[in-house]
């Protein structure tokens, strides 16, 4: 249903829009910002934090402009002096019991107190009394911490819980000047998405207890990615700290932060996507190093020769059958073609495991967790993995090296070793090849023949389908650790190779 | 014959030590005069036993340290000439100061003493020639460092002092047309007549302009300030870039024994040389009272020089080729002409 | 404060002072009133005379350094009353820092009030540039430029990283040592 357009004027400007759509998002579609806490699209207009004033012709008073319809002949003013004032003195209510400790709090620098001073309010503080003191540093779930002294009363962490994760383990409690926002009793905030409490949070009464203290925000940058811990593909932003290494014990990701998108995530994130982060500088592999028959550091060019000329040799004598290749749908689609293009069109080779095993499989709910923890799953489907090309699993493999089959394995970015635990040592033994290749060391790393640095998706450009077939691009945030290149890099320096070998057989 | 051969050898090098020894005085005057004018105390922290004697060891400490520095040429340079374009320099300059005549012909033990190193009948050119063989050392300098900057400066310090020698050779042109001859002891006599009876007819009284002139392109030739375009120590780089230790320091004595040539020279043909007016000097004791007259004269116009030096601040390289080519030489010849005009209508009269 | 803006004309350029002579004229008075006024003044201290000194330098190492009451010098960091540091780690001096040799790292404080207070906060001197922003920028005090310590030379560019302790004055710094690898 398309609401009747109408007509009306905002701060002097005759606009149109649909009727009964709400003045502050009718002025946001006009590029006008009108000052707000506790308005959120999705979570509905309480209309309680007043901030939003603005001045209506003809009304005896400022009206809220997140519970004012647009109407035809509707003339609002944002910026005119009754609503300037009627904005700053809600503000500066806001403010009166507010700690104003800017300093130590997390929040300064994507503040809305701070924001909206700085915008909106600007006028000398009124307040003589003495501030009304309430509980600080309350670890009220595993990711997130509360200062109730802080919080603008907004109610937006509470209709979160309400009406998003409908858990509800956040009220406001008390009257008047002595109201908190608090735990229910005997509840702790521990959902799976108890982070966006976080980013609702207008002012800093709920800070991430990950990022407490490690960095200012100000140290930031942003760049837009896709979240790739499970085949969702929210959209988010990449913060990262790359100017002044000596924070967060030089992590360069700071932190991840969802990006709205309608149509895949909303305005959310879950809190494995979130928090996820950590492994990106942990256990990273920066040098390529083949470890048998002696452990020795190579120079790419070397070791994709080394690599190419050992793989034509097995392959000559023995046959693309005996080669397993185990690959990970965290391959972005450049990746996975020319995956195909070396393993399938030049190798010619047969045993794949692609498929989600338990290793890659993790819990799923109806709001945006998926079951596979992998992003790109798809964009291997539509090259033919899947189809035409057929899964192995862990347990089919492993029975084939048991056997003998496979002479060489080709391990992407996904722990065998793990996997199987104490036999792995016993299984990779057992080929004449193993290959290593991602961003971490994980165990096989340390039990293969050649160990290949690969990026981490957050290094390169790149594209992800997620699980409804939608295609999207994450840019790079940061440069490669050490020597590390992208996997499709990899696989085309082999493939020149062993073409041009070929080529020069023929 | 042979007596006469020592004597000249000894009153040259006499006058080579003599020189010399100026050159490490007037480092050490230099430093105190200047520090003194600008209300500073100036270089006084090389002693000897606590004794730092006003900063005079400073000079011995230099002097220590440039023969102790390594010896660097730079790679790309050409060793030979590097070594010997100092040399070139410091030699010429101080081969002039034995071609000025410290002194007259005194009449002692039965024989006549000249106390001049270098009787020659043509010793105004022979300095001045000397003294713009000078150049080759700077631009040898500058092309032996196979330096650029060097190369420039050497260039720029070339095109200065050549201008500037044509300066000084025509300033001079007045004077020597009025004394009548080119032997400089010959000249210091002429100034020893009076005027009407009572005024020294020294070279400022009758050429005062000429005198102007050639203090002007006598700084201008020295490279001293506000004349030190070619040098310009820390802010333009000159000619002697690539130069450390002794060679540093020989460019560095090289400039002040020319600074006491040219001072001699004004003292020789425009202060009235050794004499000491109205006195007749006769006898040993007139030969020590020309000396002492000659060097206190020296020592006064040195102290001008410098004075002047650390009062100006530095000309624009524009600005020194404008002074020379568009100023100093056609004033120069000016005067020339007026003096020759003047002489013959005074001699018509 | 509004700009004021001073027209200064260009003194004229005379045939008097185009001739230049006797501009040099008024120069070497000048200096040389200088010359002669300081001999005076240093012979007659060297008699024993007193009076003015013949000079204004200042013979450093033994006499000590005049410091100017505004002079910028070394960080201190302050304390509060019982002893803790007044920083709350806001990093705002880092950020300030237009060197980038500001280093603080950020811990939870024990203290119920201020929850923040550095881990570790070092100063590198060998970047500093001595501007006193991070003073100027400093919302609880903390930091002070007034050490008025200026002999801060070492043999290592690792010894001018000063520490929160040394800047607090609670540890001295420990003295720097020539060595063969600077």
């Amino acid at each position: 249903m398309t609401a009747k357009r109408v007509t009306f004027k905002l701060n002097g400007v005759t606009l149109e829009a649909p009727e009964g759509q709400l003045v502050i998002e009718a002025a946001k579609a006009a590029g006008v910002e009108i000052p707000h806490y506790c308005y959120h699209p999705a979570l509905g207009n309480p209309g309680n934090c007043r901030l939003c004033v603005v001045e209506v012709a003809g009304a005896p008073k400022p009206m809220v402009s997140c519970r004012t319809q647009v109407r035809e002949g509707l003339e609002v003013y944002t910026d005119s002096e009754p609503a300037r004032r009627a904005q700053a003195s809600s503000l500066e209510l806001h403010l009166v019991n507010h700690p104003l400790d800017c300093p130590v709090c997390d929040q300064s620098g994507e503040c809305g107190l701070q924001d909206y001073y700085m915008k909106f309010g600007r006028y000398d503080s009124q307040v003589r009394e003495a501030k009304e003191h309430k509980r600080k540093r309350l670890e009220i779930g595993p990711h997130v911490m509360l200062d109730q002294e802080r919080c603008v009363l907004c109610t937006r962490c509470t209709r979160f819980t309400e009406k998003i994760t409908k858990t509800s383990e956040l009220g406001i409690f008390g009257r008047g000047h002595k109201e908190f926002v608090d735990l229910a009793p005997g509840q702790r905030l521990d959902n799976a998405y108890s982070g966006n409490t976080v980013d609702l949070c207008p002012v800093g009464a709920l800070t991430d207890k990950d990022f407490r203290f490690k960095v200012r925000v100000w140290y930031l940058d942003q760049t837009p990615s896709i979240c790739a811990d499970c085949s969702r593909g929210c959209n988010v932003s990449l913060h990262t700290n790359t100017k002044r290494p000596w924070h967060d014990e030089g992590r360069r990701l700071a932190r991840v932060k969802p990006r709205h998108n309608p149509e895949v995530n909303q305005w959310w994130l879950c809190d494995e996507g979130r928090y996820g982060f950590k492994k990106f500088d942990e256990d990273r592999l920066g040098r390529v190093m083949r470890l048998i028959p002696y452990r020795r550091e190579l120079a790419w060019e070397t070791a994709l020769d080394e690599l190419a000329s050992e793989l034509r040799r097995e392959l000559e004598a023995l046959g693309p059958e005996g080669l397993a290749v185990v690959a990970s749908g965290a391959l972005s689609n450049e990746d996975w073609a020319a995956f195909k293009a070396f393993f399938v069109d030049a190798l010619g080779c047969k045993r794949f495991l692609f498929a989600p095993q338990p290793d890659q499989l993790g819990i799923e709910d109806d709001l945006l967790r998926r079951k596979e923890k992998v992003p790109n799953l798809e964009g291997g489907k539509a090259l033919g993995f899947g189809s035409a090309v057929a899964s192995l699993s862990w347990e089919r493999l492993e029975a084939d090296l048991e056997a003998g089959k496979i002479w060489g394995l080709y391990l992407i970015e996904r722990d065998a070793a793990r996997f199987w635990g104490a036999k792995a040592s016993a299984l990779l033994s057992k080929p004449r090849l193993v290959v290593w290749q991602g961003p971490w060391k994980g165990r096989t790393g340390e039990l293969a023949h050649f160990r290949l640095p690969a990026t981490a998706h957050i290094e390169e450009d790149g594209h992800f389908t997620n699980f409804e077939g939608r295609i999207q691009a994450y840019q790079k945030a940061l440069e490669p650790l050490g020597q590390a290149r992208p996997d499709w890099s990899i696989f085309e320096g082999l493939r020149q190779r062993l073409g041009a070998a070929q080529k020069a057989a023929r | 014959m042979i007596g006469q051969t020592v004597w000249t050898a000894v009153k040259v090098a006499l006058a080579l030590g003599f020189g010399m020894n100026m050159a490490g005085l007037l480092a050490w005057l230099e430093r105190k005069q200047s520090a003194i004018s600008q209300d500073r105390i100036g270089a006084n922290r090389a002693a000897i036993l606590g004794v730092s004697a006003w900063g005079l060891f400073n000079q011995i400490a230099d002097a220590l340290k440039g023969l102790t520095k390594e010896n660097w040429v730079p790679p790309q340079g050409r060793p030979r000439l590097h070594a010997l374009a100092p040399a070139i320099s410091l030699g010429f300059s101080l081969f002039c100061l034995s071609a000025l005549p410290f002194g007259g012909v005194v009449h002692v033990a039965g024989r006549l003493w000249s106390l001049q190193p270098l009787e020659s009948s043509f010793g105004l050119p022979l300095v001045l020639c000397f003294l713009s063989l000078g150049v080759h050392g700077v631009v040898m300098a500058g092309y032996a460092s196979g330096s650029n900057y060097g190369l420039l400066g050497g260039l720029r310090a070339a095109a200065q002092m050549i201008s500037y020698e044509v300066c000084l050779a025509v300033s001079l042109a007045g004077c020597a047309f009025i004394y009548g001859t080119l032997d400089l002891q010959q000249a210091v006599l002429w100034q020893g007549r009076l005027l009407g009876g009572w005024l020294p007819a020294w070279g400022i009284v009758v050429q005062p302009a000429a005198f102007l002139l050639f203090l002007a392109a006598g700084a201008a030739v020295t490279k001293r300030a506000p004349f030190d375009v070619p040098e310009g120590e820390s802010e333009i780089v000159g000619y002697f870039v690539e130069y450390s230790g002794m060679k540093f320091l020989m460019f560095l004595i090289t400039d002040f024994i020319e600074s006491i040539v040219i001072a001699g020279l004004i003292v020789t043909l425009f202060l009235g040389g050794w004499q000491i007016p109205w006195v007749t000097l006769t006898g040993a004791l007139g030969g020590v009272l020309m000396l002492a007259a000659f060097s206190a004269k020296l020592l006064l116009v040195l102290l001008l020089l410098m004075q002047i030096r650390w009062t100006l601040p530095r000309f624009r390289f524009d600005q020194v080729l404008d002074l020379g080519w568009k100023n100093i030489l056609p004033l120069a010849m000016l005067n020339f002409i007026v003096t020759v005009w003047g002489v013959l209508l005074w001699r018509l009269r | 404060m509004a700009a004021t803006v001073a027209t200064v004309r260009r003194p004229e350029r005379t045939l008097a002072t185009r001739i230049y002579l006797i501009e040099v004229f008024r120069g070497l008075v000048v200096t040389t009133r200088h010359l002669l006024v300081n001999l005076y003044r240093h012979a007659r201290r060297a008699l024993g005379l007193g009076g003015p000194a013949g000079a204004v330098t200042i013979q450093y190492p033994e006499d000590p350094a005049r410091l100017g009451a505004r002079a910028r010098t070394r960080h201190r960091l302050l304390k509060r009353d019982d002893g803790s540091p007044r920083c709350t780690a806001c990093l705002l001096c880092e950020t300030i820092c237009p060197a980038r040799c500001i280093r603080i790292t950020a811990e939870d404080s024990p203290v119920e009030v201020v929850e923040k207070r550095a881990k570790t906060f070092q100063i590198d001197l060998g970047l500093c540039v001595f501007c006193g922003y991070c003073a100027e920028a400093c919302p609880v005090d903390a930091i002070h430029m007034d050490a008025n310590k200026v002999e801060l030379s070492t043999y290592t560019r690792a010894d001018l990283i000063w520490d929160m302790a040394e800047l607090m004055d609670d540890k001295p710094k420990r003295p720097s040592l020539p060595s063969l690898h600077p």
